[in-house]
């Protein structure tokens, strides 16, 4: 064991140093600025009832933290690769070209008259982020372990810091938009405007998604192993790499309940031009809210074991 | 004077997972699957664990803290000092009783919390900063004395993983060093780095004390005890054994043990 001695001399651990404290001490009595004590205690410590509301104030004064633990996310993503933020294009990209060859080509799947790679790079795009924003937020309280069990701070953050975070790979991989729709000769309309509103409510879902299963996660492993199968169902069952007039006229309901449809179809619909469909985008917010809330409370329930069960 | 910090019959206990609930008990692959099924379906709607048996880490814990205060924990090991610490850092919340803190807490538990391997050392001092509750105000303003404490500052753009241990643990203390909280949490964090590093940690310690601070601070040294701490607390199994003038304290806790010999 390290022991520290106050001066180099003294660091025989006997009783000596026990007699010398004596002294120290006594001269540390005397001075010390006062600290003036508050009427009310700044915190209490007690076991918190199931209900508790969140603290949306302790929240706001560390949002400082929030920015910093996404720019962190953000810096270290892509360090020690050479292609760097590019990454963040090339995934969809990629998925693009497969996807534009096998299906629209061979397959010979309609594309609601869109150019083909546009409405792949579309989909991919969108569901590039969604999954992965959803699958970080769903391991960053796992991959933090040290930021629940050696301190406090407001762990909410940890997820939401984590899906965020991918938004600026959203971005990056977005511009790809501006050269292809000029490539491929699409007028711009208005309604590309919606595409702002669009990725508040998609960042939502995904929002409610991580902080959810990032909750689960550290008591349930399981989460870890199930969610990457969950995703790919639910791409799959997304129109995300076809279109959803494909789907029997029969099933649309089953399929309009899944909340990434009616986003994705209202993007691709703002971004190309086409009719918004109202309702199921209707429903996607509904639904998006109603997870958020939840998510919230499943969070707040289970916060106050986190740093016992991780 | 009224305290800062308040602690009123303070209570932890974790449930015991026993050798019957484990799966050691189980011999055929059968029993095996349905017993695995059946707790597993326990654990969902139970408490997690189902079990009787309970460990009381922390019983009836009482006790104040003066402002400018420095308070030392001691005990043997599994005495429920780290429980009593996290318990006030809110990072676990007690089963029953309350503890009042009346000024802003900063805990160090460990020292370079969320320190991230790939970012550089100026890049980890703002996140570290941050994480401890630190506003980016106070982290420019403080900037410079950080790397100057750490002495690293011709490595500041360098990754801490290249860092060698000791630069990497002076980095770390450094920022810790210059969280301007009224209660300091410490455990244990004070001896890093070599003499001459652990020196200046002990003498930025004592200025941090004279500056008025209320101190927590849980070690296993009892010189630093009796060096730092005005007055001591004395746990073992989770009870408060002996509250008082630290000397008489570290006498006592000696008396019941022969401790000595951790020193």
């Amino acid at each position: 064991m390290t022991v520290i001695s106050p001066q180099s001399s003294e660091s025989s651990p006997d009783a000596s140093v026990l007699q010398e404290s004596l002294t120290v001490i006594e001269t540390k009595r005397v001075r010390k600025p006062s600290f003036n004590v508050p009427i009310t205690p700044l915190v209490t410590i007690k076991a918190s009832r199931p209900w508790s509301p969140l603290d949306l104030r302790f929240l706001w004064s560390h949002r400082e933290l929030l920015y910093f633990l996404i720019w962190r996310d953000v810096k270290v993503r892509y360090k020690q690769t050479l292609l760097g933020a590019t990454w963040a294009i090339i995934q969809p990209l990629i998925m693009m070209i497969i996807f534009t060859f096998f299906l629209s080509k061979v397959a010979r799947l309609p594309t609601e008259g869109v150019p083909s790679p546009l409405f792949y790079y579309a989909g991919f795009a969108l569901w590039t982020f969604f999954s992965n924003a959803v699958l970080s937020g769903a391991n960053s309280l796992i991959g933090n372990t040290n930021l629940i069990t050696k301190i406090y701070v407001p762990r909410l953050i940890i997820p939401s810091a984590a899906v965020l975070a991918g938004l600026i790979d959203f971005a990056i991989a977005s511009l790809l938009f501006v050269p292809m729709i000029f490539y491929f000769d699409l007028g711009l309309t208005w309604s590309i405007l919606f595409l702002l509103p669009l990725s508040i409510i998609l960042t939502t879902l995904a929002l409610g998604a991580g902080i959810l299963f990032s909750a689960l996660n550290t008591k349930y492993r399981d989460v870890r192993y199930a969610l990457p199968f969950l995703l790919q169902v639910w791409m799959f069952m997304s129109p995300i790499m076809y279109p959803s007039s494909i789907v029997p006229r029969q099933w649309r309901w089953v399929f309009s309940l899944n909340p990434l449809t009616g986003i994705i179809e209202s993007y691709r619909s703002s971004l190309f031009g086409l009719p918004l469909h109202h309702l199921s985008l209707a429903y996607s917010i509904l639904f998006t809210a109603v997870l958020l809330s939840v998510a919230a409370y499943t969070f707040r329930r289970m916060e106050k074991s986190f740093a016992e069960v991780i | 004077m009224r305290p800062i910090i308040k602690v009123v019959d303070l209570c932890k206990q974790y449930p015991l997972v026993t050798r019957t609930q484990s799966a050691l008990r189980y011999d055929t692959l059968r029993e095996s699957m349905v017993n695995g099924v059946r707790t597993s379906f326990k654990r969902l709607i139970g408490n997690g664990y189902g079990a009787k048996e309970r460990l009381w880490a922390l019983k009836d814990v009482s006790f104040e803290v003066m402002p400018g205060e420095v308070l030392g924990v001691i005990g043997p090991n599994g005495a429920g000092k780290s429980t009593l610490l996290q318990i006030l850092s809110r990072i676990i919340e007690p089963s029953s009783g309350y503890a009042e803190l009346y000024g802003r807490v900063g805990s160090l538990l460990e020292i370079g919390t969320g320190f991230h391997p790939d970012l550089s050392g100026r890049e980890n001092v703002y996140l570290n900063g941050a994480i401890l509750g630190m506003s980016r105000k106070e982290i420019n303003s403080r900037f410079d004395e950080i790397v100057a404490f750490a002495e690293v500052e011709r490595f500041l753009e360098t990754a801490v993983k290249r860092y060698s241990s000791g630069m990497y643990v002076r980095l770390a203390f450094a920022v810790a060093a210059h969280l301007n909280p009224d209660i300091l949490i410490v455990d244990e964090v004070l001896a890093v780095g070599d003499s001459d590093f652990q020196k200046k940690c002990f003498d930025k310690m004592e200025e941090v004390i004279k500056g008025g601070r209320t101190i927590l601070l849980v070690t296993h040294s009892m010189p630093l005890i009796a060096q730092l701490c005005e007055n001591a607390i004395l746990l073992k199994g989770g009870q408060v054994q002996k509250v008082g003038p630290a000397e008489d304290v570290v006498n006592h806790y000696y008396s019941i043990s022969d401790a000595s010999v951790a020193l």
